[in-house]
């Protein structure tokens, strides 16, 4: 699910191709208990992917009341590679209803640059 | 914001008495009260204390920017909302056709401003917390999305 | 950018000090010292003129263009974009086409009551915020209008005078601040809706904890003047099926006194819609090919997949719509004309750099109650606005 967060909008005024902004998009926060399931503990990078796309992002567990199976993401880039739209008639793509699987990843955050090729091709 | 007891648990116990109290955890108050520094616990100087020494001087540092008041302020979590500039009980009756409406203060009488894009508190002595009648006043606390102000 | 109060002294290349600017006013003025645009045609550095000529030069080739962005722009620029999105019969759309359109187009047609923010402030003794999260997305929202200043009926402060409600479906920081606050499954709103209508009927609500919905259904009926400001989590809950939120309003205005002021994100989104109400009667998603059509093949998400030039003013719709959509706007001519750097002018063909709005430009806005909002520039810059580039692009095509 997509939110708006102050300190991602304060960054990406500055510089939409910092990794700060990167570090600011590319997260998603996660609920305790869905963090022991998947072994982690916070920090660590995980697959969301859906028949839509997949990216890599860095799991955070969340500091608020718990969620379990629901995750949060701020709206952007990373966010969109997984956002589903549907045939002609479709007004509203399902930002706020994102179903992905979470699983670990050995590899880094995916980059914003391979994400612009990517919709170069 | 670090509690008495993680103080005291770093605190050599050795109720020594040389900082004028009768027990650490006495000491562990008066630290987090400011009205004590470290350097009145000469058994934490020693080397074999370094290590605590220095959590302790970490933990204790953000109180070293609190105002007479106790308040702190914690820049990098600041929303610059101005929810507490507006709430503020002082700011309202000082500045009544600024902070009290929903503007920026006109007064220089008030207690908390947003420069720059965070809170700043230019006139601490004028908070209800502060003076020989201070009252336990938190609506700036109490008004913070992010807890970026606090008390010690 | 449109609160009235703001005080900035500027030294070069940076703010030197600034008054009652939130963290995302501060962001928004820091921008002009940051990546800005520059003029492009293939990623390669040119002239402004070449790169408005050759902007011309592709929109006088294309089949069918599409004009996207605008809630960036002043009313002036809009106004100038429907005009050259005329001249060019091509299709027409804007950010709030898959956001807030759908909740203005009732306010803007009067099907939902609204109000002005000063209105708020003044009178709301309930404040509603459903979906949204003003401290992140509108950080001032709750202390110049909707819960903490005092107002001409509410002078004895926010505890004693006012109710904040929050519903959402998880913790937001606006949540940790009001005392009502009701968490509840995302996508259930319509069984919500349908929870309070029945408690009004004098009826069981079936969903969720019963006390709460019992709690919050009796603030809601004993407001004086209440307030509801949904954003995109009721928005994208209900999406197709708007008219339940319809129905509630209809119902609770039968025993209280309720208005609606969608929370649109950007500063002059509104302007937009009424501009076009006016000139068309449809706040966006139109085209203008062989007469005037209003339909959901025009919304960019539609005609992103048809178009073969799109002209994007002031967004980033790389970044901000889904992959499908950005993957096909990609793939067609992109014509950018932004202040700033994004993943749109990273990919444009032609980029045109434009001045910022309420800082090197001046303009009128609309704001997100209706008012309407003058600014002046506040530092010289040789760059044209949107309006004066749009302008040369109709005179060249």
């Amino acid at each position: 699910m997509e939110i708006r967060d102050i300190f991602q909008y304060e960054v990406g005024k500055k510089s939409r191709f910092s990794s700060e902004f990167q570090g600011l998009c590319a997260q998603i926060i996660i609920d305790k208990e869905d963090m022991a399931q998947l072994k982690m503990n916070g920090g660590q990078n995980v697959w969301l992917e859906n028949d839509v796309g997949k990216v890599v992002v860095t799991a955070r567990r969340t500091e608020d009341e718990s969620h379990p199976g629901l995750g949060f993401m701020t709206n952007r880039l990373w966010s969109n590679q997984l956002v589903r739209v549907d045939g002609v008639g479709c007004l509203i793509p399902e930002f706020k209803a994102i179903k992905v699987r979470v699983s670990g990843s050995n590899k880094g955050v995916t980059k914003l640059s391979e994400l612009l090729e990517r919709m170069r091709r | 914001m670090v509690s008495a007891l993680e103080i005291y648990q770093l605190l050599p116990t050795a109720a020594c008495k040389e900082c004028g109290y009768a027990s650490c955890m006495a000491l562990a108050v008066a630290l987090l009260r400011r009205e004590k520094k470290l350097d009145d616990c000469p058994p934490l100087f020693d080397p074999k204390y370094a290590e605590k020494l220095n959590k302790l001087k970490e933990l204790l540092a953000p109180l070293e920017q609190a105002s007479e008041t106790g308040l702190i302020i914690h820049a990098e979590k600041c929303f610059g909302c101005g929810n507490c500039v507006v709430a503020c009980p002082v700011n309202v009756a000082n500045d009544p056709t600024g902070s009290a409406v929903g503007l920026g203060p006109k007064s220089d009488k008030v207690i908390l401003i947003v420069e720059n894009g965070i809170v700043m508190c230019p006139n601490p002595d004028e908070c209800r917390r502060f003076g020989p009648n201070k009252i336990l006043c938190n609506a700036c606390t109490a008004t913070c999305p992010s807890k970026a102000i606090e008390f010690v | 950018m449109l609160c009235e109060d703001i005080e900035v002294a500027l030294k070069v290349g940076a703010i030197e000090k600034s008054k009652n600017l939130c963290r995302k006013g501060q962001g928004h003025f820091q921008a002009l010292f940051t990546e800005r645009t520059v003029p492009c045609i293939e990623g390669i550095e040119t002239s402004e003129e070449k790169a408005i000529a050759k902007a011309a030069e592709i929109l006088r080739d294309a089949d069918s263009p599409l004009f996207y962005g605008w809630s960036n722009s002043s009313l002036e620029a809009q106004k100038t974009g429907i005009e050259l999105a005329k001249k060019l019969e091509s299709k027409i759309d804007d950010t709030s086409s898959f956001c807030q359109g759908i909740l203005l187009e009732r306010v803007l047609k009067g099907t939902l009551p609204s109000c002005a923010l000063d209105d708020v402030r003044n009178f709301a003794d309930v404040s509603v915020f459903w979906g949204s999260d003003p401290s992140n997305s509108h950080p001032r929202h709750l202390s110049r209008f909707s819960y903490y200043p005092r107002g001409s009926k509410r002078q004895k402060g926010y505890d004693q005078d006012r109710n904040c409600v929050v519903i959402d479906v998880r913790k937001s920081s606006t949540s940790k601040l009001c005392s009502n606050y009701l968490r509840i499954p995302p996508g259930s709103d319509a069984e919500l809706i349908e929870a309070l209508l029945a408690i009004q009927d004098g009826k069981m609500p079936r969903f969720g904890e019963k006390k709460r919905i019992i709690e919050l259904a009796t603030i809601l009926k004993k407001a004086e003047f209440g307030v509801i400001f949904p954003g995109l989590g009721l928005i994208y809950s209900l999406t197709n099926k708007m008219e339940i939120f319809d129905g509630f309003l209809a119902k609770l205005n039968a025993i209280s006194n309720y208005k609606v002021i969608p929370m649109g994100g950007h500063y002059n989104t509104r302007g937009f819609n009424e501009l076009m109400l006016n000139e068309t009667g449809y706040i966006n998603q139109v085209s203008f090919k062989n007469g005037m059509h209003h339909g959901p093949e025009n919304d960019v998400i539609n005609a992103a997949k048809s178009c073969d030039v799109c002209v994007v003013v002031g967004s980033d719709p790389l970044s901000a719509l889904p992959f499908e959509t950005a993957h096909s706007l990609a793939k067609s001519k992109l014509i950018a004309i932004d202040p700033r750097k994004s993943l749109t002018t990273e990919a444009a063909s032609v980029v045109i750099p434009s001045a910022m709005y309420g800082l090197e430009a001046g303009g009128t806005a609309i704001r997100m109650d209706g008012l309407k909002i003058s600014f002046e520039p506040i530092i010289e810059s040789d760059l044209l606005s949107d309006e004066e580039l749009l302008r040369r692009i109709i005179e060249a095509v």
